[in-house]
């Protein structure tokens, strides 16, 4: 059950943790671009 | 994915054989597959721009290769955990295993290539070639366990060895999977287009015209 836990809670974080750095960093992409033009 | 995680601790029932531990399956599984539907957009990606040098094709390539990295990891890391409680060990040095290892590596070699090298058309010309040539590890990965004699558990699906409920989920799952890891490329496509349009990574070459010396006074 611990493996199982473990195994979840690595998956969420890696995929929830990968897609939440994705769009904080477009984000900050866009509103660079939107400062410049 | 929030549903797909309700199926895979409520609806899918457990495992007779290996109990609660079969459940890391679902996203498992899953995860491999949508690795490898990352992988055929590099590899597309990579055709398309050895083709016509389009900067929208090596973009592609990029977001398919770093999406699936990530998405290899995952399946390497649940893989390991299932392993310990089954096995008893992390890791065995079999062809299921060893192969998507490999498959990691050739693609994390890929996203090293692109952050070192300069960027502009000989890196992406290198590593569209990198991307192409690491397909091949794509399909050795999947026939593995019908190749070779492997510790790691045969095709499920494609043998029908699941009950309804399970297959169900697992597939609820893998739709979820696969639709998650697309967002994830577009999303990265923007980014890397945002970056290309700031650091102008394809912008034609200058040429540099020699002036004539001005004559001296």
């Amino acid at each position: 059950m611990t493996y199982l836990i473990l195994a979840y809670a690595f998956g969420v974080a890696a995929l929830g943790g990968y897609l939440f750095w994705s769009l904080r960093r477009l984000r900050e992409l866009e509103r660079i671009q939107g400062g410049r033009s | 994915m929030l549903i797909a995680g309700a199926a895979i601790f409520f609806y899918a029932p457990t495992d007779y054989l290996q109990g609660p531990v079969q459940r890391i399956f679902y996203l498992h599984v899953s995860s491999a597959i949508a690795a490898f539907g990352c992988f055929a957009v590099v590899l597309v990606g990579g055709v398309i721009y050895l083709r016509n040098e389009s900067p929208a094709a090596d973009r592609f390539a990029r977001s398919g290769a770093l999406v699936g990295v990530v998405f290899t990891t995952v399946t390497l890391v649940m893989g390991m955990l299932w392993a310990k409680t089954v096995w008893g060990a992390f890791w065995v040095w079999d062809a299921r295993l060893t192969s998507t290892l490999v498959l990691w590596i050739i693609y994390a070699g890929y996203l090293l290539v692109r952050r070192l090298a300069d960027p502009g058309r000989q890196a992406a010309r290198f590593a569209a070639v990198v991307g192409i040539f690491g397909f091949i590890d794509v399909p050795v990965v999947h026939f593995s366990v019908t190749w070779w004699t492997t510790q790691h558990p045969g095709p499920v699906i494609i043998n029908d060895a699941l009950p309804p409920q399970m297959l169900a989920t697992f597939l609820f799952t893998m739709a979820c999977t696969v639709v998650l890891a697309a967002v994830m490329i577009a999303i990265r496509y923007r980014i890397e287009t945002l970056v290309d349009e700031r650091e102008q990574v394809f912008e034609p070459a200058k040429v540099l015209v020699a002036r004539e010396p001005e004559p001296v006074q």
